[in-house]
């Protein structure tokens, strides 16, 4: 049921056409707090437009672990920018369910900035107790396949996840072997970008490993 | 498809039948800083295509890349030839050259560059009819003063009547310039401003700019700028490098 409040809200949202508008019938939309608008909250992502995309996602993530659902069926296969948006939400709600789509974008999808947010999502995602150890080591996993990524940025997530893991998580100790020593490779010379160096020292500092 | 080794990289670039695999091992060499002893020679002599007439557009974008590629090499074997395509007639030519020049630091090139942004908003700044183009390519010309460095009364007066000029990608290049080469945080507070600019074109730009000048003071600004988060943390990424500063890196961390 589309209540009449999100009808008269999409459709303000339809009819603004400059930035202040969309900006503003999108902060309406969002204070709705009504998981029925996700679906249009998500096209708003598509716009190319950061000031709008901003409140869209913050509206999003506020909505909750409701929408999942709508968002693990919202990828745009077209538009890249769009995704970042969305993968970005999904890593904030931190839902187990976002697992197997933040998995498949490292792996798969072209834009660096889809890679760099489903890393931050492996990094951050609640681990479902009853699946912990499977769980886990597919995160694990996916933030050591994230540190040979070709771009910095990515790696850079990486290394915020891994020290994220490490720190808050018993791990397995070969897996949590190999994550340190992906630290340790981030932290020297053979890594070429200065900040992702600075990354990796900061987190072998952080776990008392230097 | 098996990735191309540097040898074959060489070679494609070598060939003179397929521009379009020449053009690819240009962009290649300089992606990954070959250091193949051949690279540099081989680059230089794809320039020779703007010298044709007519220029063939293929050879054309083939050089283009050279030039980029001669930029991210940083060899002082390319030193002169750059500086000779200064002067070229190509808009994109001289726009690259000066790109390039500009990342290697050359001092050799800031004379030339100063010259041709000289005429000031008149002249070099004014718009070619019926493009979108300056009579320059301002925004590469002024980017390259602020990356090469020299901060004497010459270049700063140059620089300044552009921080004017009508379009806001070039008065953010020219506050860009002058925040590296003077440290003065008036220019930093103008480009500041440009980051609530409507155009969200503009405002990426301003963002890059502050990044590229490593100006801590801004970091709160980028953090709410109504930007994506990939160039806030690209031009975050200038900062804690050029400062090494540990908070820059928590303000990344929360950007991901």
């Amino acid at each position: 049921m589309t209540s009449s409040a999100l009808k008269d809200a999409i459709r303000a949202l339809d009819r603004a056409t400059s930035t202040p508008d969309l900006v503003e019938a999108t902060r309406a939309l969002c204070a709705l707090g009504d998981p029925e608008a996700a679906g249009t909250l998500v096209k708003v992502l598509g716009f190319n437009n950061p000031a709008v995309a901003g409140v869209a996602t913050q509206g999003l993530i506020q909505l909750g672990r409701d929408i999942v659902p709508t968002l693990l069926v919202s990828l745009d296969a077209r538009n890249y920018g769009a995704r970042a948006w969305v993968v970005k939400v999904l890593s904030a709600l931190r839902d187990p369910r976002g697992l197997d789509l933040l998995e498949h974008a490292l792996n798969a999808d072209i834009a660096p900035s889809v890679r760099r947010s489903a890393t931050r999502g492996l990094a951050d995602l609640e681990i479902d107790p009853s699946l912990k150890d499977q769980q886990l080591q597919r995160c694990m996993q996916g933030l050591l396949k994230a540190g040979h990524d070709d771009e910095w940025v990515v790696r850079y997530a990486a290394a915020f996840g891994l020290e994220q893991r490490l720190r808050t998580t018993t791990v397995d100790p070969s897996i949590a072997d190999q994550a340190v020593a992906m630290l340790q490779n981030l932290a020297s010379d053979a890594e070429d970008a200065r900040v992702v160096r600075h990354r990796a020292v900061l987190a072998l500092q952080r776990l008392n490993l230097e | 498809m098996e990735p191309l080794t540097e040898s074959q990289v060489i070679e494609n670039l070598r060939q003179t039948e397929d521009p379009s695999a020449q053009y690819y091992a240009a962009w290649w060499l300089g992606k990954m800083r070959s250091q193949h002893p051949d690279a540099i020679p081989l680059l230089l002599a794809t320039l020779g295509a703007l010298d044709d007439s007519p220029v063939d557009p293929d050879r054309r974008g083939v050089a283009l890349n050279a030039i980029r590629a001669m930029g991210l090499l940083k060899d002082e074997r390319t030193d002169g030839a750059l500086l000779d395509r200064l002067h070229s007639n190509d808009y994109s030519v001289r726009e690259e050259a000066a790109r390039s020049l500009g990342t290697m630091g050359s001092h050799a090139a800031a004379e030339a560059i100063r010259s041709l942004l000289a005429s000031g908003l008149d002249g070099a700044g004014r718009e070619q009819p019926s493009t979108p183009l300056l009579q320059e390519p301002c925004e590469a010309l002024l980017e390259a003063l602020g990356d090469i460095g020299i901060n004497d009364a010459a270049t700063l007066a140059t620089i300044k009547p552009f921080t004017r000029h009508h379009r806001p990608l070039i008065c953010s290049a020219a506050c860009r310039a002058l925040l590296q080469l003077t440290g003065d945080s008036c220019w930093g507070e103008q480009l500041t401003q440009l980051l609530l600019h409507p155009e969200a074109l503009v405002r990426r730009g301003a963002l890059l700019d502050l990044g590229a000048a490593g100006w801590t003071a801004a970091v709160p600004m980028i953090q709410a700028a109504a930007v994506e988060p990939s160039l806030k943390l690209v031009a975050l990424r200038g900062i804690a490098e050029n400062s090494g500063n540990q908070q820059v890196l928590d303000v990344m961390d929360a950007l991901l």
